[in-house]
């Protein structure tokens, strides 16, 4: 679902685009009430995160995002998103401290990152089962009903340039060329 | 349908061959046990009964790859692995958990099945941890998965298996070389739609063309996440078994399918895609198709 408010697209819920709360589902069948802005799951440590960040900072009112539902085994993305907010990335762009497998962020500039850190709280409620606690607290922050951040920040994806040209006679990629039977060979070989 | 100039490196992974040019062995069949909950051993014996059953009649070889998510399962699976495959049958390991990967390879070592094992997978997650602990019991085969997040083009992918793309500090080809793994798969991981899925089909021929090594993915992957496919429950089966002949139309040697119990569609699609193959190839680039290979099976 992709709408004006959250340019990234993504598997996820808009309710009230003026609630303060976001909510991030790892593994749970709960459903938050829809007084909260946004929510949706999160399945990996590394392109699922980046979706997440782009998709709340674009809505300045979004203060609060809350992570709940047992953590993703392996990728550990709940924990890998906390280490996000708390330490950034390092320059080789691997989020500082981050327990999941890859946790790379890619496609995403330094400014929206920092943008994250600073317009977003994170709420962990990780491995919390008890869906009334969880709900009470979405409740708690929602009646903080903080000020919005700002301007909405809407974040350019990093896209790699592709130099292929419509006359271009390589097939496939530039690396390789192919003859009309079907013969691999190298390029410049 | 494809032959490459570069020589393709084939190995014998413990009686099963794959890697070479297109046409002489058939594509390697992984199925996945992926196990929700606790394992039930009873259905995943019989799927890889019937799995091994369809590998015997098409002669695409069949192995298990066995998802191990949580520490408990760790010995579960791996003396179900020793008790239900045929003496030396070669299968794969899956672990995204960094720590279970390392007490997974220990306890392969301890029951001496590390010579039977495909290491699913090595990726730029990879740290001192886990290298060192490869290096210490080393298994017969990895698969290299060339996920590149800042890049997921087939030169994004090269790039992770070349220098590390800055991710991490060396190649990943050179890692494995340094822990001594002989060898090796690429996966050329296939991303979610949306993600360059097509990317992942298309970077085989190059990197078959690169590094002459066996290479192929877990197409299926896409389908999985193609969730508008949901709305054709019927189709997506389909849909998501014959993704597969993209890896072998485009010169790979191996898929990744899951789950297992696709295997009944996931076979005969790809026997006959290989046949399809082997008659081209071999009236092309004279390719004689190995003894095993479908065409000599079932035709």
């Amino acid at each position: 679902m992709e709408d004006q408010y959250y340019p990234w697209g993504g598997e996820f819920t808009s309710c009230n685009k003026n609630s303060c709360v976001a909510v991030v589902l790892l593994t749970t069948d709960y459903t938050p009430k829809n007084n909260v802005a946004i929510f949706g799951p999160l399945k990996t440590e590394n392109i699922g995160i980046e979706k997440v960040v782009a998709n709340v900072i674009s809505n300045p009112n979004i203060r609060y995002l809350v992570i709940c539902g047992e953590e993703i085994r392996g990728h550990r993305s709940g924990s890998s998103l906390i280490a996000l907010n708390k330490n950034g990335i390092d320059n080789q762009h691997r989020i500082i401290n981050a327990p999941g497998a890859i946790p790379y962020i890619e496609n995403l500039n330094k400014e929206a990152i920092e943008r994250f850190r600073k317009q977003i709280k994170v709420v962990n409620l990780i491995d919390v089962k008890d869906k009334d606690k969880i709900d009470k607290k979405i409740e708690e922050y929602i009646n903080k009903s903080p000020p919005p951040f700002g301007k909405p920040y809407i974040a350019i994806k990093i896209v790699p340039k592709i130099t292929s040209l419509l006359d271009d006679k390589r097939a496939l990629h530039s690396k390789i060329i192919i003859n009309y039977i079907g013969k691999v060979k190298k390029r410049g070989k | 349908m494809f032959s490459f100039t570069k020589e393709q490196k084939i190995f014998d992974i413990s009686g099963v061959k794959i890697g070479g040019q297109p046409g002489l062995h058939p594509t390697v069949l992984f199925g996945g046990l992926f196990f929700k909950g606790e394992p039930d051993f009873d259905n995943a014996k019989k799927q890889i009964q019937k799995m091994l059953y369809l590998s015997y009649k098409t002669g695409n070889p069949g192995i298990p790859d066995f998802f191990i998510k949580k520490e408990e399962y760790i010995q579960k699976i791996i003396n179900f692995i020793e008790k239900t495959l045929p003496k030396n049958y070669p299968f794969s390991i899956d672990i995204i958990e960094p720590d279970l990967k390392i007490k997974t390879l220990s306890y392969l070592y301890k029951k001496k099945l590390l010579s039977r094992t495909i290491y699913n997978s090595i990726h730029i997650g990879i740290k001192k941890e886990e290298f060192e602990t490869l290096k210490k019991f080393t298994p017969t085969a990895a698969i290299i998965v060339a996920f590149n997040p800042k890049d997921k083009s087939p030169d994004g992918k090269i790039e992770v298996l070349e220098n590390g793309a800055n991710l991490i500090d060396n190649g990943l080809l050179n890692i494995v070389k340094n822990i001594g793994i002989k060898n090796v798969l690429i996966d050329t991981a296939a991303m979610a739609p949306g993600e360059n899925s097509g990317a992942s089909i298309a970077a085989i021929p190059v990197i078959k063309e690169e590094y002459g090594l066996p290479t192929g993915c877990a197409i299926h992957n896409v389908v999985e996440k193609s969730k508008w496919l949901n709305e054709f429950k019927k189709t997506k089966k389909v849909v998501d078994a014959s993704s597969n002949v993209n890896i072998s139309l485009f010169g790979g040697d191996f898929a990744i399918f899951g789950p297992i119990e696709n295997a009944d569609m996931v076979f005969p699609i790809i026997a006959w895609q290989d046949i399809l193959i082997s008659e081209y190839t071999q009236n092309y680039f004279g390719i004689n198709p190995d003894e095993n290979h479908p065409r000599r099976k079932l035709l």
